[in-house]
């Protein structure tokens, strides 16, 4: 799962957003390290969508602007758990190995 | 005021580079995204910005939001793409090989023995852009799940199967071979038990989502 897609997940993951939500969200939670740009974020939306991983919840008229709210699909949610177990094993072994090379290095 | 509405026409032309299924079920949300990152003041769209919906558009483009269950209709969706491209080259191939054949007729018998009359070079010229159109016209309409395209696809095969006799130069022998290699296994995707749910439901687009009504 590419990063783009795995934080446009878990920016949904307890709680419906609109697309603009979704970016500034992101930025947030990454730390400002991830900025989506717009077209990125719609090609990720349609995919997501397709995939039937995120639904929309609802819509809104903001200021004569269409706004879509989306939410994970039960199936988004568990390819988020999935995806994110996935990468906490990851980070758990590196980091264990990490204390390993260090006690031996020490 | 009017540097918001110059801002929002600047956008709205470069929306047009997406699908027009896709403006037509979007394009309002994404351009309310747009100016909402817009900063305060701004008047035309950025570099970066109009680079990110160009591009993205295009993407869309070519790479139709196939749900991953229908991964064969993908795979056919690619293969035709694919298919328009190696016609691409064949006719940049051939056209580029012309005045060369010009002095060594019969060498690289693309057009057979001898140089082609003006002609037949632009018929074959004008075959070879419909033959890349039917690729890319059939890529398109396959990925959006219309089911007349799946058909108008296997006639298309069927019409290439009929091609494959006849006289023709080695070159062009293998060319018609190739096209109906790919097309074959296109159809062969396209009738598969995992992309007949694709080109389905009626009344409906891919991934269960509403056909505005007209």
């Amino acid at each position: 799962m590419q990063e783009a897609t795995f934080m446009i997940l878990t920016a949904l993951a307890n709680d419906s957003q609109h697309g603009y939500g979704i970016i500034t969200d992101v930025q947030e939670i990454s730390g400002g390290r991830v900025r989506l740009s717009p077209g990125t974020l719609y090609s990720a939306l349609d995919r997501l969508r397709a995939d039937e991983l995120i639904e929309v919840e609802r819509e809104e008229i903001v200021d004569g602007r269409l706004r879509r709210y989306y939410r994970l699909t039960p199936a988004g949610t568990k390819r988020l758990s999935a995806e994110a177990a996935r990468l906490q094993a990851h980070a758990a072994t590196a980091l264990t190995r990490l204390k390993l090379a260090g006690g031996t290095a020490t | 005021m009017s540097g918001q509405s110059d801002l929002e026409r600047g956008y709205r032309r470069l929306l047009a580079w997406y699908p027009r299924a896709f403006r037509r079920e979007n394009g309002e949300e994404l351009l309310a995204v747009l100016m909402a990152c817009a900063p305060d003041g701004q008047r035309r769209p950025g570099l970066a910005a109009s680079a990110d919906l160009i591009s993205s558009g295009l993407w869309m483009r070519l790479h139709p939001s196939v749900p991953r269950s229908a991964h064969t209709v993908l795979a056919a969706v690619r293969l035709m793409y694919a298919g328009a491209a190696v016609t691409t080259v064949s006719l940049i191939a051939a056209i580029a090989s012309l005045p060369f054949i010009g002095h060594n007729a019969g060498r690289l018998r693309l057009f057979g023995d001898s140089q082609p009359p003006a002609v037949a070079i632009t018929l074959g010229i004008i075959a070879g852009l419909v033959l890349i159109a039917l690729w890319l016209w059939m890529a398109r309409a396959n990925g959006r799940g219309q089911n007349w395209a799946r058909i108008l696809s296997t006639v298309l095969f069927a019409l290439v199967t009929l091609h494959l006799f006849g006289n023709k130069t080695v070159v062009q022998e293998v060319f018609v071979v190739m096209t109906w290699l790919v097309g074959g296994a296109v159809v062969w995707l396209l009738w598969r038990p995992t992309s007949n749910a694709f080109f389905k439901p009626p009344g409906r687009t891919h991934a269960g989502r509403r056909v505005s009504a007209p």
